[in-house]
């Protein structure tokens, strides 16, 4: 079947492409990460991926920025290996707030690596001793950043190369829905016209979706020990999951507490339905609810709107197809299962 | 069958060592937080191939039962 | 057909009502049920903020919930639920069974309210917003509950798979309630409740309808 070679080539293509593709140049961390107003003061930059030594060193520019009107350049840019640069900058006498201090993000822009990002990397402290430096937050706009096109996956602090992740853990996700909402129809199916086929498919259906939320779940505590520091956290979208598979593990249990098959086979229909019913606003609704770690919610700055540019598109669907494809590839082996131990009982 | 007791081993085996890894590691520096933490990908895709990997086994287990069950009927 | 449907509708009602004032037992069991929780809670001796009373507040009433509904078709006798069967229509005992266990959920809620509030204090600041919760919960508990009592009845470890059925269905109503009352509670700012409010009511509407198409093929036999 051509459905079965797709989800083979989709799922090469996703594995070989995530995880040869690069990923874009990004500042890991700097030192110092505090400084005083009024004085001039070195930075050390450590890079991620970064080639500083291509390219000429009077090309790179580095600004630490208060928000878009306001910035220091950084002068004196010396080129200390391919991960590391000096940067000197004077900080001006005032602060560009109103507080006592004051968080600045690092610009880096280099003429083959393109431009980086470090949020929050230095904080200035006002200092009230050093009143005369002549520099000003306004003197020097960020401009002329280098513009460098290429084919790789954007770079994100604490997260690193595991944005790779997306492309494995997430897709879980997409296939559980997809056999859950699958299982869901034949149940409907089977509750419309009873036979035993459309039975078994909604059997197989979700026994796969259950397989896809154990490992979604399981990659997904791996994942989250390494890039939120705990395994389990209580967020919604982990409680979700867990949700869901006590749901359709109840599914099991259910359709095991009677001796008649068919009527195991009915009521297991009629609580499919309504239990996806239900867990559907767990999906939409109450997530609004609650704060999540998961991207697209608050409280997550690490991995926020550009979570998934166009580079990562190219991969991620190809990736969720895969998937989806392979899950009904298992689902239909589970049903001739099901239908040969038929077959085999019938005839004891 | 052995050979399946055998797999079924070695893939559990495999998913406690990935599973481990982040119970003894807790210092900053460790194996799987080297090189820009590759190695929580290469677990995660491992997690996912031992999962598959232990479902096609129940599979299989159950396939051999039917089997079974199709001969002896045959034999009657 | 509409006066045939009200009348049995309302004969249905009356009857769980009677047959509630004829097995006292059974509600005076719920009643001692939420009175120990409480006092429990009370007897644990933990120092009971605002939090802590929003959680424990709403365990207590949804383990007396589903004490109080399970028994709704569970506890029928099989002749009971064949005499239904050749009168009624499926559609209009389940409504009428909803309707009387939302009514008997109300008085529950309240009655735990009153019995908490006593013991543990009253943290509630926005007493109108509370009541409107209490009577939201009441209703999505009695929806769920009742269908999956009607489920549960069927089999013979009926208990136990009540318990397992309906726990993760209701988690979504939990914790809807849950934020909704601490909003009322003043616990969290949210000038958005609202939207809560109409998302409750929504899963409401959508699990009713679902209990009333479903309900005849669990009733069939």
């Amino acid at each position: 079947m051509w459905w079965k070679s797709a989800s083979v080539i989709l799922l090469v293509y996703a594995i070989i492409a995530g995880l040869v593709v690069p990923l874009k140049p990004g500042i890991d961390h700097v030192t110092p990460d505090s400084a005083a107003t009024g004085k001039r003061f070195d930075l050390e930059v450590h890079g991620y991926n970064t080639w500083y030594t291509r390219g000429k060193s009077t090309d790179i520019r580095a600004w630490l920025q208060y928000d878009s009107l306001r910035a220091i350049a950084g002068t004196d840019i010396r080129v200390l290996s391919d991960t590391t640069l000096q940067v000197s900058f004077d900080i001006p006498s005032t602060l560009p707030n109103e507080g006592e201090s004051a968080m600045l993000n690092l610009i880096v822009s280099h003429p083959t690596d393109g431009v980086s990002l470090l949020p929050s990397a230095v904080e200035v402290e006002l200092d009230t001793a050093h009143t005369s430096s002549a520099a000003n937050w306004t003197d020097h706009p960020i401009e002329n950043l280098h513009v460098v096109r290429d084919f790789s996956y954007p770079y994100r602090n604490v997260i690193y190369e595991t944005i790779r992740n997306t492309y494995f853990h997430v897709p879980m996700w997409f296939a559980l829905m997809f056999m859950f909402l699958t299982s869901v129809i034949y149940s409907i199916r089977y509750l419309n016209h009873p036979n035993e086929a459309d039975d078994r498919r909604a059997v197989a259906f979700t026994e796969t979706g259950l397989l896809f939320g154990l490992l979604g779940l399981t990659t997904g505590m791996l994942w989250a020990h390494y890039a939120w520091g705990k395994a389990w956290s209580n967020d919604i979208k982990q409680l979700m999951t867990a949700v869901a598979l006590l749901v359709y593990a109840a599914y099991f249990i259910l359709r095991a507490s009677f001796d008649e098959p068919e009527k195991g086979a009915r009521l297991g229909a009629v609580y499919n339905i309504f239990a996806f019913a239900s867990l559907v606003p767990l999906l939409y609704i109450v997530p609004r609810l609650f704060a999540s770690l998961h991207p697209g919610a608050t409280g997550n700055p690490a991995f926020g709107s550009q979570d998934l540019d166009n580079t990562m598109r190219l991969v991620f669907y190809p990736s969720i197809i895969g998937f989806v494809l392979l899950g009904v590839w298992i689902a239909q082996i589970r049903f001739r299962i099901l239908r040969l131990q038929q077959i085999a009982d019938d005839q004891d | 069958m052995k050979f399946f007791k055998l797999l079924q081993f070695l893939t559990l085996i495999l998913l406690l060592v990935v599973n481990l890894q982040p119970l003894q590691a807790q210092g900053n520096r460790d194996f799987m937080r080297e090189t820009g933490k590759i190695y929580v990908v290469t677990g995660v895709i491992l997690i996912i191939f031992a999962g598959i990997v232990l479902y096609l086994v129940r599979l299989d287990k159950k396939l051999t039962n039917i089997e079974h069950q199709l001969k002896e009927g045959k034999n009657e | 057909m509409h006066t045939n449907f009200a009348n049995q509708f309302l004969t249905l009602l009356r009857k769980e009502f009677v047959i509630e004032f004829r097995q006292r037992y059974a509600i005076s069991g719920i009643v001692l049920y939420v009175v120990s929780m409480v006092f429990v809670v009370y007897a644990s001796s933990i120092k009971v903020g605002p939090k802590e009373w929003n959680v424990f507040f709403w365990l207590i009433v949804l383990f007396a919930g589903i004490n109080a509904v399970v028994k709704s078709f569970v506890q029928e006798s099989g002749s009971r639920q064949l005499y239904y069967y050749q009168l009624v229509e499926p559609s209009v005992l389940i409504s009428a069974k909803i309707v009387y266990n939302t009514l008997l959920l109300m008085a529950l809620t309240v009655l735990a309210y009153g019995a908490y509030g006593m013991v543990a204090g009253n943290p509630v600041k926005d007493p109108l917003l509370f009541m409107l919760v209490l009577f939201l919960a009441s209703l999505g508990f009695s929806i769920a509950f009742t269908f999956l009592s009607s489920i549960a009845a069927k089999a013979s470890n009926s208990a136990t798979l009540m318990a397992i059925l309906s726990f993760p269905v209701i988690l979504p109503i939990l914790l809807t309630l849950l934020r909704l009352s601490s909003v009322s509670l003043r616990l969290i700012q949210d000038t958005a409740y609202r939207k809560d409010i109409v998302n409750l009511v929504a899963i409401d509407v959508i699990l009713i309808a679902l209990a009333y198409i479903l309900f005849p093929f669990i009733w069939r036999d």
